[in-house]
């Protein structure tokens, strides 16, 4: 039955070439470890996303009057309603932190020199784009904890100079997060941002595809990246195939974010739902705290701190521009190995120590 | 040539109609929007706030504002205007009676003032013996002689205390009237302390808020009327109205251990599938070695 059924699909879509092309002769350098599959998993967790957000949006309706009511009743009455919106929701949380450490460790193996400049770039352009969907999605739920993060949030553009005012507005829709606030946000977190993320999406893989995986600098440190002219696909002989070894690697990795999304749904069922997340949003009740979800603390923090407001905007957005055009400055030495660029090594260490103070800092003041 | 003239024409009078209906649209949906009651813009502003927290006004009158913002009304969105009446989005015509201004009440009014949202508390408080000294004689206790002004808590048993009571008579009447409350007492903070954990984890509690809001209120309108009696008699009735709320919560938090469970299961399947690939991962390295 099983032979028929693949022999039915094999003389329709060449399945067995397909396979062969883009998995078994696909190969993975020499060190392609765990850390490496990090990119696959937030494939994966962006596709949990999108299914989850699917089965919520059967029932959300994005009106002020109703958004609340209408999340109650997924989470209550529709059968494993309350399941879709958990995953939603720490999965929200999660495809953060992967794509951090992901961004971490292509930054430490530093794996976004020439030629892969232009893979770092839509890494970070996703992963902005992920941080604007995390803000927009905040505030569908219509609930006190995301109304008042936005209003946070949205105020943090108002201090650059000169656009920063025309930014907030056009966030909000007008002076206060309101409907019009929601009916933007909505499109901007169901169609719009998922349509370019989509496609950085595509372009980020095809290069990954065209280039080929990069190698471990620790493994291989003789490629000569600085001499290449031309286009070069690595095809790592040496290497193992994408399927199954690299490809086991994935699925494990897979396994474990959703263990750790089942972990954190069974222990800590209130991580990133607090009280205030079950009440009806109210613009006139200000909940005794408000600061902004735990991965826009820091900057939150830096603009809290300095006491010029438009020096702390500036700070978050030069840092934000060097972060996406990093390759670009980072041209003079060729050296891949980290360790053997004790500057670079400890600029980094430095960056993620401020970022860790600074949301530790941001979550207790 | 004719084409030249009539496409722009055409791609204008697109544009420009596409424009006017986009711009009235968007004037009907802002409006729709903005002038909506969960819309900021309605009652952020209040004139009362702004005038009585100036510093030309003495620090008596800060206190009040201060008090109030650390009260129960404050929490629950009960403002000055809901009270003393008056237009606060409207700084010049904010204190006139024409707009339903008035003011701070006299003593003898103080109950018929509370009264105004307290509908059933102060009838039973007129009736009670509290309520016919303070109306005979416009001494004996009004409502903020236990609850206070501006700094009004929610109201709980701690009130009726030894301190408080006898300053007008023995505690031993006020004691009996606080054992006769006390069995419903305990349920109804049990049944809040309930509904905030299930709020927390996300059960909808509307339901059961409400049935319990409406014996909540009932109770403590029976209680003013400081007849032990009637309240040792209704005791019971109030009791079973309770259990009835208690079984729904039980079973919301029977809905929570269930969802409980189903994640702890998703987690340990994913466990044990973390396990098993690990090991075959591990496997097929071995092999290629």
């Amino acid at each position: 039955m099983w032979g028929k059924l693949k022999h039915w699909i094999e003389i329709r879509i060449g399945l067995e070439e397909l396979v062969n092309k883009h998995l078994r002769q696909f190969r993975t350098p020499k060190g392609a470890n765990f850390w490496s599959t990090l990119g696959f998993v937030s494939l994966i967790a962006f596709i949990v996303q999108a299914v989850t957000g699917i089965m919520l949006l059967l029932y959300y309706v994005p009106h002020p009057e109703h958004a609340f009511q209408s999340v109650q009743t997924i989470t209550n009455e529709i059968p494993y309603g309350w399941l879709f919106r958990s995953i939603h929701n720490i999965g929200g949380n999660i495809i953060v932190a992967v794509i951090i450490i992901h961004l971490v460790h292509v930054f430490l193996r530093i794996s976004y020199k020439k030629p892969r400049e232009i893979t770092w770039v839509t890494g970070v352009l996703m992963f902005l784009l992920v941080l604007l969907a995390c803000i927009t999605g905040q505030l569908l739920p219509w609930h006190q904890t995301g109304f008042w993060q936005t209003t946070v949030t949205s105020t943090i553009p108002a201090f650059l100079p000169f656009i920063g005012e025309g930014i907030s507005s056009y966030m909000r829709g007008g002076e206060f997060v309101t409907g019009i606030t929601l009916s933007r946000f909505f499109s901007f977190h169901v169609v719009i941002l998922p349509v370019f993320i989509v496609g950085l999406m595509l372009l980020h893989v095809l290069l990954i595809r065209r280039q080929g995986l990069s190698t471990s600098p620790a493994i291989e440190p003789d490629i000569d990246i600085a001499q290449q002219e031309k286009f070069n696909r690595y095809n790592h002989l040496e290497g193992q195939p994408c399927f199954p070894h690299f490809s086991l690697k994935r699925l494990y990795m897979v396994m474990v974010y959703f263990s750790v999304v089942f972990f954190v749904m069974t222990f800590f069922p209130n991580l990133f739902l607090p009280l205030e997340a079950n009440i009806q949003a109210d613009p006139l009740t200000t909940p005794e705290s408000i600061r902004p979800a735990w991965y826009f603390l820091a900057p939150y923090q830096v603009i809290k701190i300095i006491p010029n407001d438009i020096m702390g905007i500036s700070l978050i957005v030069i840092f934000s521009v060097f972060l996406i055009f990093w390759p670009f400055f980072d041209t003079k030495d060729t050296e891949r190995n980290i360790r053997k660029r004790p500057l670079l090594l400890s600029l980094a260490l430095i960056v993620l120590a401020l970022w860790a103070i600074l949301t530790i800092w941001g979550m207790y003041s | 040539m004719m084409k030249y003239i009539i496409i722009p024409a055409i791609v204008f009078i697109g544009i420009v109609s596409t424009g006017l209906s986009l711009a009235s649209y968007r004037e009907t949906f802002e409006k729709e929007f903005m002038l909506s009651p969960w819309s900021i813009a309605q009652g952020e502003v209040s004139a009362c706030i702004q005038c009585h927290t100036s510093d030309s006004m003495e620090p008596r009158i800060h206190q009040h504002v201060q008090e109030w913002r650390g009260s129960w009304h404050a929490k629950n969105n009960v403002s000055c205007h809901d009270c003393h009446g008056g237009a606060p989005e409207d700084a010049s015509m904010s204190m006139m009676h024409q707009r339903g201004f008035k003011g701070a009440p006299k003593d003898i009014e103080i109950p018929e003032f509370c009264g105004t949202c307290h509908i059933a508390i102060q009838d039973n408080y007129i009736k009670s013996g509290h309520g016919k000294t303070f109306i005979a004689t416009g001494e004996g206790p009004s409502c903020v002689t236990c609850h206070g002004s501006h700094n009004i808590q929610q109201a709980s048993m701690d009130i009726i205390n030894e301190q408080l009571c006898s300053q007008c008579h023995t505690y031993d009447r006020a004691k009996e009237m606080k054992q006769a409350l006390f069995l419903v007492e305990n349920k109804l903070n049990t049944i809040a302390k309930n509904l905030k954990r299930l709020k927390l984890f996300g059960i909808g509690t509307d339901r059961q808020e409400k049935a319990f809001f409406r014996n909540h209120a009932e109770f403590r309108a029976l209680f003013h009327s400081i007849d032990v009696d009637a309240v040792r008699a209704k005791s019971s009735d109030y009791t079973q109205r309770l259990e009835i709320i208690e079984t729904e919560i039980n079973e919301s938090f029977k809905q929570l251990t269930y969802r409980r469970n189903y994640s702890a299961y998703l987690f340990l399947i994913f466990i044990g599938l973390s396990i098993v690939v690990f090991l075959l991962s591990k496997s097929y390295d071995q092999k290629n070695t």
